[in-house]
């Protein structure tokens, strides 16, 4: 009986040996989901810090702006449209939306070249629509066209 | 700020993963012989637990901003190394905890004080001589003791302490500075030797100099392990700071051309490399640490003989230089893994952080710091697998040792401080970019 035990025992200790050593990894698992989370929120400093002072100088074209029309709380939130216009959950971006989680910390961008406008994702968790069409790539809009991230649609005025 | 909760409560989650991992480790430390849970479990728990609550505390408080996963990943391999220090010593094990408390409060310290990197950047002559008077207090009769072979270590009352693992903090401090300002001077030459451009010798100088004299310093002492870790943390800086991979190569040459030196001149360099060659021959002599380091490996095997079942404490320094051995022989390939995994982790958190950062000092700083854990790691792994000759130098956060306890804190805490600090930069530009024309 004692060997019996003894053999029981010694059983037990390996498994929980097993086990202790899955918690580890598990543990290493958790950690490298965190590190993989932060490397998908882009880098937008070295991109945009160049073109900052730039557009703080010279005056935008006017007119061209960005309005909420969805959710009912934030409609008519209205943000200029200049070189570069960053929407996301995160503090950082040009237009803050915290409490929709279906955007991404930093979830799109809306830039200008030359005299055009363009929304481009940034690698999202659920995409960015146009006018309920999701976009692959850089899309050029037009006055009234539909921008959606997550459950928020803003609208392009110019 | 939604990241900001975000980021801390990630921390929370996974340093009470960490926490719970140790408190088990600890459990079945002690189940083959008593097979009961010991009654001071819980009074340990609560210290550590209280002990990186502090810390979480300190960091949602000072840097909430911050990376995630660095606090956890510490903890982790405090814990670990505490529960493997604790099997083989339990009397080190009290006083290891002691040292966990007085690096937390190190930690707190630093990010209370240091509230911006750039502060650090002015004070670079300053640190630069603290740095040096560290590196020297060994030396002073009086104060200076001898421990092991190697006079390291300064004795003031009952506390033993090594200044030398502060000293790589605040040089790293002088190079960063140092390079921020001189880096495009360093990387462009002016003066011609035969076919090398070198850069200005009066720029060069100071280098040469703090890097001879810290040399030095280290063979005079006797520790071959810090003099590796600053030849190659200050090479890696060169390096970072002027992009010229004509630094490593010189660093290489440098180290190459002091080794062989070292080699000539010194009794125990020799006998390092001899048995780095072949232990065997001295198994029972100056190998035997080494042979038993492997014994430890073999005996682990794939999964680890398990906690408190092998006899660790037949490698000799176990606690200290040897402790992967003992996590070898009981956690096995696949603990020692996870433990180089975990050490992976945090320098490749460590070396975004630098990537992250804007402006040259946090960057080169962050460089430099992270290197030290990362060159550290390998020096003493390494040494203790035969991939490179033995040099003793701390494993970070798993080797009893308390000075090198508390400098891994404060490098952990200004890492902190930087990460925080390349959030707030980046928020900030935006914002500042958004607000002026918002029409709200």
């Amino acid at each position: 009986m004692r060997l019996l035990g003894e053999a029981l025992s010694q059983t037990a200790l390996d498994v929980l040996k097993y086990a202790f050593l899955a918690l580890l990894f598990l543990f290493l698992a958790r950690v490298m989901r965190v590190v993989i989370l932060e490397l998908r929120t882009p880098v937008l400093a070295g991109a945009t810090q160049g073109a900052a002072p730039a557009t703080a100088g010279r005056s935008a074209k006017p007119g061209a702006r960005l309005r909420i029309v969805e959710p009912a709380a934030r409609k008519g939130e209205t943000y200029p449209l200049n070189e570069e216009l960053t929407v996301g959950r995160g503090g950082g971006c040009g237009v803050v939306i915290p409490d929709d989680q279906f955007v991404s910390t930093v979830h799109a961008r809306l830039f200008r070249r030359g005299s055009d406008l363009f929304v481009e994702d940034l690698g999202s968790r659920n995409g960015t629509f146009v006018n309920g069409q999701q976009i692959q790539a850089a899309t050029r809009l037009k006055r009234g066209d539909r921008v959606q991230f997550g459950e928020t649609v803003g609208e392009v005025l110019r | 700020m939604t990241t900001t909760t975000a980021h801390r409560n990630t921390e929370l989650r996974l340093g009470l993963l960490s926490v719970g991992i140790t408190a088990f480790g600890y459990v079945l430390v002690q189940l083959p012989d008593k097979s009961d849970i010991p009654a001071d479990l819980w009074f340990f728990v609560s210290i550590f637990v209280g002990i990186y609550v502090v810390a979480h505390m300190a960091v949602r408080q000072f840097a909430p901003y911050a990376d995630p996963s660095l606090l956890p990943l510490a903890a982790f391999l405090n814990g670990i190394g505490f529960v493997t220090i604790s099997r083989l010593d339990p009397d080190l094990a009290r006083t290891q905890v002691g040292w966990m408390a007085a690096g937390v409060g190190a930690f707190v310290a630093t990010l209370v004080a240091v509230r911006r990197v750039r502060t650090l950047e002015r004070f670079r002559y300053s640190f630069l001589l603290l740095g040096l008077l560290a590196l020297l207090m060994p030396l002073i009769p009086g104060i200076g003791k001898t421990i092991n072979g190697a006079r390291l270590w300064v004795g003031i009352g009952p506390i033993n302490f090594q200044p030398g693992e502060a000293a790589k903090v605040l040089l790293v401090i002088f190079f960063a500075a140092y390079l921020v300002d001189k880096r495009e001077l360093l990387a462009t030459g002016t003066r011609r030797l035969g076919r090398l451009v070198l850069p200005d010798p009066k720029y060069l100088g100071p280098l040469l100099l703090c890097w001879a004299v810290s040399i030095l310093v280290m063979v005079q002492q006797k520790d071959l392990g810090s003099s590796l870790l600053f030849f190659a943390v200050f090479g890696a800086m060169l390096y970072a700071a002027t992009e010229r991979a004509a630094y490593l190569i010189a660093a290489f040459v440098l180290f190459v051309g002091g080794a062989g030196i070292a080699y000539n001149l010194f009794d125990h360099v020799r006998d390092r490399v001899s048995t780095w060659i072949d232990p065997w021959v001295v198994a029972q002599g100056k190998g035997f640490q080494v042979v038993q380091s492997w014994f430890a490996f073999g005996t682990g095997g794939a999964s680890g003989t398990g906690f408190g079942r092998g006899n660790p404490q037949l490698i000799p320094n176990a606690p200290t230089d040897f402790v992967f051995s003992a996590i070898g022989e009981e956690l096995g390939l696949f603990g020692t893994v996870a433990i180089l995994a975990a050490i992976l982790l945090f320098v490749g958190s460590g070396f975004r952080i630098a990537l992250q950062a804007d402006r040259p000092f946090p960057k080169l700083f962050a460089a430099g710091l992270t290197t030290i854990i990362g060159v550290q790691t390998f020096v003493i792994i390494g040494g203790v697998t035969r991939v490179i000759p033995l040099t003793g130098i701390t494993l970070p956060f798993i080797s009893y040792g308390g000075s090198s306890l508390v400098a891994n804190f404060v490098i952990l805490g200004l890492l902190l401080r930087i990460s925080d600090e390349n959030a707030q930069v980046r928020g900030a530009s935006r914002g500042r970019r958004a607000s002026p024309g918002m029409i709200a």
